[in-house]
């Protein structure tokens, strides 16, 4: 099934298996010949053979293009070190700066299952291969409006056309802007597993790091509840233009639980959801009527997230007083204090 | 952007001809630039496109730490890579070890001490750029770590960090009576943050051995002859047997090269004998090269009671990093313009420029100058909110005018309209409020897709006036040499001043069109096989090399026309050139320059070198400047005062130009010069910790976006024509850069009641109560 599919660039080399004196035959490329890094044109000469070329790159030995889930955990299966891409835009970052030298790729570019969606069961199931771009489209923004704003704010064009969901989800930054609000939704991620296997995890287990991805499993889906109700994503960044969060919240409403629930992210490893905050301002809500809500609640709701998430420091000795956050950090509270309260009030609004 | 802006401007009077009938060449026209075409087509020969047959690829050991003693360097393991051609370290450099612009104190590679982060340490060659880098990690550097000076203002008692000393240059500028005190006194502290080139493509370049022992160096070098004797004195080689090819510069705005690659690439070549090439990347770009001058800045302003300034007192910190570099012209500039455009009776300037272990500083465009004019702005701001007088009504006030006396004690000769250009900036029509507009349509600080909520955003209109030197200060013998060659009806100009997005080609072009009447001129590449034309900063080759352009040419002009003259019995000067005619006073001769030049092959060299400047003395006395420019900015901005974002609505200029030679050009360096304001202003700012550069890469380091860049009207340019400048013309890049923080800032200021005393302006220092201003 993977016939065809493997694209070798040069045959597994290692840098210590060639003296100076041992000069290799050029490798005629077993197929599709596919450049990638650095491959930079110098190939070794014959007639100029006192030295040895190291020029294979050693950056990617193999890349493999599976057209389905399964075959992609399959082709992960029989080779580790391989890593999974989907669209680049982090891992290419740290190949190209050095940091990361993956021994072959996994491209999942190809796998068309993943990269719609579809609904099941009052959720909607988003392939973990749908790009930024395609999730800020409208007929998406009708139907998870935070998810749609966050992924408009995840950055310039060329990045939204290419990152993708599943991407946003596996690297985990701090700043991804869809985390919070996947946390927000309390959205769980189907994982595809060796032989067809598949299992649920929510993802905020993943991003916790409680429940990992295990050897040669990917993520497949994203389930995410379909509320039918106003939802908010907010982001304060450093520029006018696209940049990265120095604070997000995520807000949605759950009108069938009767429930608000918020995660702020950006500020710490994993989206932080203030569960109190959440259940105070959820019961003052008048949720068969107009569901409006004073501003000083508004205000009392952003503190109080606020409050949760950056929290006082605690005094080293009973009766002491505690250290005073520094001028930056109480900013920051203060920043997430105003995006909660402005996204709590446009989503009662 | 500036579309509407361009068509309001006064760049197109009333009245000109329509756009078809316009002159297509010659001064004063735009004629596009010649590289568009290859720029946007792909074909424009960048440095890092470069290739050679067999070339290895070059890579730089950099030290991790910021203060360091090294104990060994163990090379072995990187020697014995495959595919490892060359390792180099400071044993291995054959002439001088160390290299400076003024001071020659910086070492190629750092032998015991490193004195900053990034500094080289080792190069290695081999085959494959990723060999290159394996092996350049695999070099063993044994370090002691040093406790970095990180604080400038520690710089003074602690322990030397270079055999020099800590202390670059000291000025100390007296200018009239110490015991003068004013009616009203103002004081404040100002820092400015390390503002970083970020040259559009990262450094590269690619050494090629010569068969004589040489080598040829092909660089995106901004002073090819400079680098040329750097590199000549490191390899210990006669000048002649170096030469610096200049390959595409894709666009600069500083030193965008940095001698600390170029010298181990020609080393590393001269010791394989194959070519080498190496690409930085951008984090090597950012720890490589020279930044702003990290500033802090302590003010007091005396006025009298009706906003007359009486005396300024001044203390400025310049933070050099490691090495000197040109921190002494830097801080120079600091102390000349320390009390901006003002007329100041009594002057008092304390300048600094020390060494620490923070990341190298160095030339960039308006340097001392921007980080002065954002402190001393801001006085003026506090002066008119004591006195309760308006901001541009107090700056009027005292502005400087031709004829007036700098702090330096030099008398401005050059035109100087600076009220004019207040005034101009004022009277134009505020932006409108979008409150008319639809609510989607509104562009809010955050941007579209941002948190901003109009409730809390308040608007702010701020002024600034800057000014900056042209041409080098202090005694530099700016000289610049061109040829003119004209065969077969194509002019030819050569001149080893380098292009670097400044436009001074196409200037060259439209030069010889306006002296000889030719349509197809070309401009040749630049190498140092040519006469020097020196450096291109401080906007000296529209100066020196446009000067001696026009010279060549002139010179060319009069071969031409001498033997039509002789022949129909008169002199040159009652023969004309134009619209590719040459024509007699009577108009008995009519005959076309093709005609004319058919079969010849003439030639012309000229020198163009403006009248010299004097070092500042032991009290910061002297004629240091060739001329001055100046610029008044008003800038308009909106500011989330919950979250502190800002947005920067609109910037109206007005600027002293001398004489517009290219009108397009010139709009686009003035939009330019403010977008890399705009950056200082609010966002650009490489940040260190202990010495260390945090976030060296584009996400971290954030530049103006398209978002971020406002509309910038050019309300008006002066032309006045500065009668020692050839063609009456002043450069014009650098003021609007110096200019257009300290407008950002008023404009915040305006808008949040805060003080606003630190650039880049972080988010908290934006942050109002609501009812500061309802």
């Amino acid at each position: 099934m993977l016939i065809g599919l493997m694209v070798c660039l040069h045959p597994s080399r290692t840098l210590s298996a060639h003296g100076p004196e041992h000069v290799p035959e050029l490798p005629r490329p077993a197929c599709e010949h596919v450049r990638y890094g650095h491959t930079g044109g110098m190939a070794w000469t014959p007639g100029r053979g006192s030295w040895v070329t190291t020029h294979a790159p050693r950056t990617a030995q193999s890349v493999t293009l599976p057209d389905s889930l399964d075959e992609a955990v399959a082709a992960l299966t029989a080779m580790p070190a391989a890593v999974p891409v989907a669209g680049g835009t982090d891992l290419m970052t740290s190949v190209n700066r050095g940091r990361l030298r993956p021994a072959g790729l996994v491209g999942l570019g190809r796998i068309s299952e993943i990269r719609g969606w579809r609904y099941q069961d009052g959720h909607a199931l988003l392939g973990a291969g749908l790009t930024h771009a395609r999730m800020g489209r409208p007929d998406f923004a009708a139907l998870i409006p935070a998810l749609a704003a966050s992924a408009r704010a995840a950055g310039p064009p060329q990045i939204r056309n290419a990152g993708t969901l599943g991407g946003n989800i596996a690297s985990a930054a701090p700043t991804g802007d869809c985390l919070p609000v996947l946390a927000a939704l309390e959205a769980d991620l189907v994982v595809a597993g060796p032989g067809g296997a598949r299992r649920e995890i929510p993802v905020s287990h993943l991003l916790a790091g409680r429940e990992l991805l295990g050897p040669a499993e990917l993520i497949g889906f994203v389930r995410v509840p379909l509320l039918h109700a106003p939802q908010v994503f907010l982001k304060a960044t450093g520029r006018t233009g696209p940049g990265r969060a120095t604070a997000s919240v995520a807000v949605v409403l759950d009108p069938a639980r009767r429930g608000v629930r918020c995660a702020v992210g950006a500020i710490a490893p994993m989206p932080l959801r203030p569960l109190e905050a959440e259940r105070w301002i959820a019961s003052l809500i008048d949720w068969d009527g107009e569901r409006g809500l004073a501003d000083e609640a508004l205000a009392a709701f952003g503190e109080y997230v606020a409050a949760a998430c950056i929290p006082d420091p605690v005094p080293a000795a009973p009766g002491e007083e505690p250290e005073a956050l520094p001028p930056a950090v109480l900013h920051l509270r203060r920043t997430v204090a105003a995006l909660a309260r402005r996204a709590l009030g446009r989503a009662l609004s | 952007m500036s579309n509407d802006a361009a068509t309001t401007s006064p760049l197109r009077p009333e009245g000109a001809p329509p756009a078809d009938e316009a002159p297509t060449r010659g001064l004063g026209v735009s004629l596009p630039a010649a590289d568009t075409r290859a720029k946007t087509e792909g074909t424009f020969p960048y440095a890092s496109d470069l290739w050679a047959e067999g070339l290895l690829w070059a890579a730089l050991l950099r030290s991790p730490h910021a203060h360091a003693r090294i104990l060994s360097v163990d090379t072995s393991a990187a020697r014995e890579m495959p595919g490892v051609r060359a390792v180099i370290t400071h044993e291995d450099v054959p002439g001088d070890s160390a290299y400076g612009r003024r001071i020659a104190d910086r070492p190629v590679f750092a032998a015991d001490t490193v004195r900053h982060h990034g500094e080289a340490i080792a190069a290695v060659a081999a085959d494959h750029p990723d060999t290159a880098r394996l092996a350049a990690a695999a070099i063993t550097v044994e370090y002691e770590l040093l406790e970095p000076v990180t604080d400038p203002e520690r710089a003074f008692e602690a322990e030397p960090l270079h055999p020099d000393g800590n202390l670059v240059r000291h000025i100390p500028l007296r200018y009239g009576d110490p015991d003068a005190v004013g009616e009203i006194v103002v004081e404040g502290l100002y820092r400015i943050g390390r503002q970083d080139p970020a040259p559009v493509g990262a450094e590269a370049g690619l050494a090629v051995p010569r068969p004589d022992g040489g080598v040829e160096l092909y660089l995106a070098s901004t002073d090819p002859h400079a680098d040329r004797s750097l590199a000549a004195a490191c390899f210990g080689l006669e000048q002649d047997r170096v030469k610096v090819v200049v390959t595409g510069v894709p666009g600069a705005t500083g030193d965008r090269e940095d001698p600390g690659f170029q010298l181990p690439l020609g080393l590393l070549a001269l010791r394989t004998g194959c070519p080498v090439k190496l690409a930085a990347t951008r984090e090597e770009s950012f720890l490589g090269h020279a930044h702003r001058h990290p500033t802090l800045l302590r003010y007091r302003h005396h006025a009298d009671a009706e906003g007359h300034l009486v005396k300024v007192e001044a203390q400025l910190l310049l933070d050099a990093g490691a090495y000197a570099d040109s921190s002494a012209e830097s801080l120079a500039a600091a102390v000349a313009f320390a009390c901006g455009p003002y007329v100041v009776p009594h002057a008092f300037i304390e300048g600094w420029a020390v060494r620490t272990n923070n990341p190298p500083s160095g030339h960039m465009r308006g340097e001392g100058a921007m980080q002065v004019c954002a402190a001393y702005e801001a006085q003026m701001d506090k002066l008119a909110a004591r006195l309760g007088v308006d901001p541009a009504e107090l700056r009027l006030r005292n502005v400087l005018a031709t004829g007036d006396i700098l702090p330096t004690g030099q008398t401005v000769t050059c035109p100087a309209p600076v009220a004019e250009l207040l005034e101009a900036v004022r009277d134009f029509p505020l932006p409108s409020l979008p409150k008319d507009t639809p609510e989607e349509d509104w562009l809010l600080p955050g941007g579209p897709e941002g948190a901003g909520e109009p409730g809390a955003v308040r608007r702010g209109v701020g002024y600034a006036l800057g000014m900056v030197h042209m041409l080098g200060a202090e005694g530099t013998d700016e000289v610049s040499t061109a040829t003119v060659r004209v065969q077969d009806g194509v002019a030819t100009v050569i001149c080893a001043a380098v292009d670097t997005g400044s436009g001074f080609s196409t200037l060259a072009r439209q030069i010889v069109q306006d002296v000889l009447g030719v349509e197809d001129v070309r401009v040749a590449a630049v190498d140092t096989d040519q006469p020097p034309a020196g450096p291109a900063a401080h906007g000296r080759h529209t100066w020196v090399s446009g000067g001696a352009v026009e010279r060549a040419a002139k010179m060319v002009r009069t071969q031409l026309l001498q033997p039509l003259a002789h022949q129909f019995g008169m002199s040159t000067e009652l023969l004309q050139i134009a619209d590719g005619r040459i024509t007699s006073y009577d108009g008995v001769l009519s005959t076309t320059v093709m005609e004319a030049m058919a079969g010849k092959e003439l030639w012309a060299t000229a020198q163009c070198r403006p009248h010299p400047t004097e070092p500042l003395d032991a009290s910061g006395q002297g004629d240091a400047f060739v001329g001055l420019a100046f610029c008044a900015i008003r800038a308009v901005v909106d500011v989330d005062i919950e979250l502190g974002s800002v947005r920067v609505v609109e910037m109206a200029v007005a600027q002293d130009v001398g004489r517009v030679l290219n009108p397009a050009q010139l709009a686009t360096r003035i939009e330019a010069g403010v977008t890399q304001g705009i950056g200082a202003a609010l966002t650009e700012n490489l940040r260190t910790s202990r010495g260390l550069v945090r976030h060296p890469d584009l996400t971290g380091y954030a530049l103006p976006t398209c978002l971020d860049a406002p509309d910038i009207r050019i309300v008006k340019l002066v032309e006045e024509r500065d009668v020692v400048a050839p063609f009456g013309a002043k450069p014009v890049s650098a003021v609007p850069v110096v200019t257009s923080p300290a407008a950002v800032a008023a404009a915040v200021r305006a808008a949040t009641g805060r003080p606003v005393n630190r650039l880049p302006i972080r988010p908290q220092a934006a942050v109002a109560a609501a009812t500061a201003r309802g």
